[in-house]
């Protein structure tokens, strides 16, 4: 369900989706033109929410993780994901790896829980790796016991293509697609030189810096809140997945900007990894970063 | 652990193309972080403002706000005002040319036949500084406090202000409780005048400058005065629906101290209206105020109307009423036009007297300030603001406004009846104002 607010600048549009409150920053004066496009961007939340969450039984999601060996017949648009996490796996030599997400069955971030034990993790570890995985157009085949984890990248994929729905709809738009906190901008606004994050919208509170954008995403990988703290240390919910842990020393959060949302939430979540190392790794990337620490 | 590295490619690159052949081509981006924390706003103001034939005044206003995140914020202002001009000092219109005394008891000035006295001695310059803190408390709440300092040549008024705001109904609801206190001290050059005695002027009757003196200090009491202000604010800020938002506020003022203003006196005349003496002003020493005031803003297409209406009531018998009407209208290019009316009226203090009739007895309090006498009043403005190319706001106001007092008594003693013996007041405004 979808609610819209008349703004100085135009509309917001809310609705919730992925576990997360979700907006829409408009740049119209047409009420009707803003609900259609809140509408677009929440379908296509939902949509992508309903293909791949983990959360739910019988979805594309969970047919490959309880495939249990067999191959899985898959469309196009889950080729092209997999194909994604596929070079992404190799680029960063096995640091991004869609199959990690077993680990949460030994890691639980809530208030005051306790770290795992080595062996409860270590027993894990057989079960991880994009390399038990194998794909082509038509089917995915994993090995039994391993899953995949869309959770990665299924709400930068999101942001992405609602952006792409929306530029189809009303091209001279100036829209802001904001899935908790990971969004793009459709276009450069007309009425001011950028959309001031943190400002017009407050659910990049994730973040003490905030930033003002023309056109392109901002994506934030780690959280202030989900983490374990244990003897003074910090435990990020970025696991390493050949580890099993998380990278020491890495920030509380790590923003990026980027062209796409998906490519800015890639870079976030290798820059976690990165642990001490955020800030080096993410300024030879040459791209605009911010970690917060 | 080292990143594979492709040959002449980072891991960015790589990942920036792999997303490029999933989703397809998009813009480049332009975005850069800006810390909160670190942002300063400004804005600054310039004010001219000037009434027909009497006060001028020039202020400049700059102001410049710390924002460590929404709601949570410093403000510092510095106003400066110069005042040149004269204004009504109370006494009565004569036919012929009359001479008074200035308030510091050195000099004199002479008023034309048949024209309103004005004195030219005016405060000239004050400085204001303020500094408000303001920062979220508890869960739906607002805290804000703040002092303000003023000083002119010989004024100094200092004052501390602290306010709560309860957000409730998902904000829908605000409910605020404010208080003020302020303490002004006056130390006027030439003493403060004693009330009722009667101004001491030079026609020729003293033999020399000290027995002058002598006589204009018997006039004068304390070197300094002072004042202490209490206010109270409770308001309440309702939305509506969607496009109406109101406000409710009930405010509470009471001010004790030195309440005259030094420089006013007013006229004793004969039964022929002819002016025998002018004495200095007396009002009370405590003034209680208590306003109501209620706001509806009401969004429209591309414009919004804003109405507000004011009842103050106090117990020098001062009764107001304000009608205030805002119409914002939105143009294209980030600029916008704002018609203003506003109308006020308020019902004379029950010491207001234009002047003394010779043979009445002298009341406990009396003055003849027009500002606390019986009039109307009628302000048209517009207001047009724009944006500028680096997405700073300007903004112009020019101001028309023409006070009218109403003569409450049926007649007048001898040749005050011929002659105009309240002053009109036209005056007009222009304002220029920069954000940046």
């Amino acid at each position: 369900m979808v609610k819209i607010d008349k703004t100085e600048f135009g509309f917001i549009g809310y609705f919730n989706a992925m576990a997360s409150p979700c907006e829409c920053l408009i740049e119209t004066e047409n009420y009707q033109t803003a609900l259609a496009i809140t509408q677009i961007a929440a379908d296509e939340a939902w949509r992508i929410e309903k293909k791949y969450s983990r959360y739910l039984k019988n979805n594309v999601c969970a047919q490959i993780n309880q495939s249990n060996g067999a191959a899985i017949a898959i469309d196009q648009e889950t080729f092209k994901l997999l194909d994604f996490a596929n070079t992404c796996y190799e680029i960063s030599n096995g640091l991004f790896d869609l199959t990690s997400g077993v680990l949460r069955r030994v890691w639980h971030f809530n208030q005051n829980t306790e770290l795992p034990s080595q062996k409860s993790v270590e027993e894990l570890l057989p079960l991880i790796g994009w390399n038990l995985v194998s794909f082509d157009q038509k089917s995915v085949c994993l090995a039994p016991g391993t899953e995949i984890d869309f959770g990665g990248i299924g709400k930068e994929y999101a942001v992405d293509v609602a952006v792409q729905k929306i530029k189809e709809y009303k091209p001279d738009l100036s829209v802001v697609v904001n899935f908790g906190g990971d969004l793009r901008v459709t276009k450069k606004p007309k009425n001011k030189p950028k959309w001031n994050i943190g400002i017009d919208s407050l659910l990049i509170s994730k973040i003490e810096h905030s930033v003002s954008i023309g056109v392109g995403a901002v994506c934030t990988s780690g959280d202030t809140e989900k983490f374990i703290l244990s003897n003074e240390r910090r435990y990020s919910h970025i696991l390493n997945p050949k580890t099993g842990w998380p990278a020491e020393g890495c920030p509380k959060t790590v923003t990026i900007i980027a062209d796409q949302c998906l490519q800015a939430g890639v870079l976030a979540t290798l820059g976690m990894l990165m642990g001490a190392e955020a800030e080096a790794f993410l300024t030879q990337q040459n791209v605009q970063f911010h970690c917060q620490r | 652990m080292q990143l594979v590295k492709q040959k002449n490619k980072t891991v960015a690159g790589a990942i920036a193309a792999a997303a490029l052949s999933l989703l397809g081509n998009s813009a480049k981006a332009d975005g850069e972080f800006w810390d909160f924390s670190r942002d300063w706003k400004f804005n600054s103001g310039i004010l001219y403002y000037g009434e027909q034939d009497r006060v001028s005044a020039l202020e400049g206003v700059f102001s410049a706000t710390h924002e460590k995140d929404l709601d949570d914020k410093f403000n510092f202002k510095i106003v400066i005002d110069s005042l040149t001009g004269a204004s009504p000092s109370g006494a009565v219109v004569q036919p012929g040319v009359q001479t008074f005394t200035r308030p510091s008891g050195k000099g004199q000035y002479t008023v034309n036949a048949e024209e309103i006295p004005l004195d030219d001695t005016f405060r000239d310059t004050r400085v204001q500084v303020n500094s408000q803190w303001t920062s979220p408390i508890w869960d739906e709440s607002i805290v804000s406090y703040g002092v303000h300092l003023s000083k002119e040549y010989d004024y100094l008024s200092t004052a501390v202000n602290g306010n709560i705001a309860w957000n409730f109904n998902q904000k829908n609801t605000t409910f605020s409780l404010g208080l003020s206190l302020a303490k002004d001290s006056f130390d006027p050059e030439g003493g403060v005048p004693i009330p009722f005695s009667s101004m001491v002027i030079d026609m020729g009757q003293f033999a020399n400058p000290t027995e002058f003196e002598t006589a204009f200090d018997l006039t004068r009491g304390t070197t300094s005065e002072d004042k202490e202000t209490l206010d109270i604010l409770m308001g309440i800020t309702q939305i509506i629906n969607r496009k109406t938002v109101m406000q409710f506020n009930y405010s509470y003022s009471d001010v004790s101290g030195y309440l005259n203003d030094p420089f006013k006196v007013v006229s004793r005349v004969d039964q022929d209206g002819i002016a025998l003496e002018h004495l200095y002003e007396s009002r009370p020493d405590k003034r209680v105020k208590q306003s109501f005031y209620w706001q509806a803003k009401h969004y429209l297409t591309g414009s919004v109307a804003d109405i507000s209406y004011r009842y103050m009531t106090d117990d020098w018998e001062i009764d107001s009423h304000t009608i205030d009407y805002k119409h914002y209208l939105t143009l294209d290019n980030n600029q916008y036009l704002e018609p203003q009316i506003r109308w006020y009226q308020q019902s004379a203090a029950e010491f207001y007297q234009p002047y003394l009739l010779e043979q009445s007895i002298i009341p406990e309090n009396i003055s003849a300030d027009t500002r606390l006498g019986e009039f109307s009043a009628l302000t048209i403005g517009l207001k047009y603001g724009w944006r500028t190319d680096s997405g700073n706001d300007m903004a112009i106001r020019l101001s028309y406004y023409e006070q009218s007092m109403k003569d409450s008594l049926s007649s007048h003693p001898g040749v005050l009846n011929d002659l105009q013996i309240y002053p009109d007041l036209k005056a007009f405004f222009i304002q220029y104002t920069y954000d940046f």
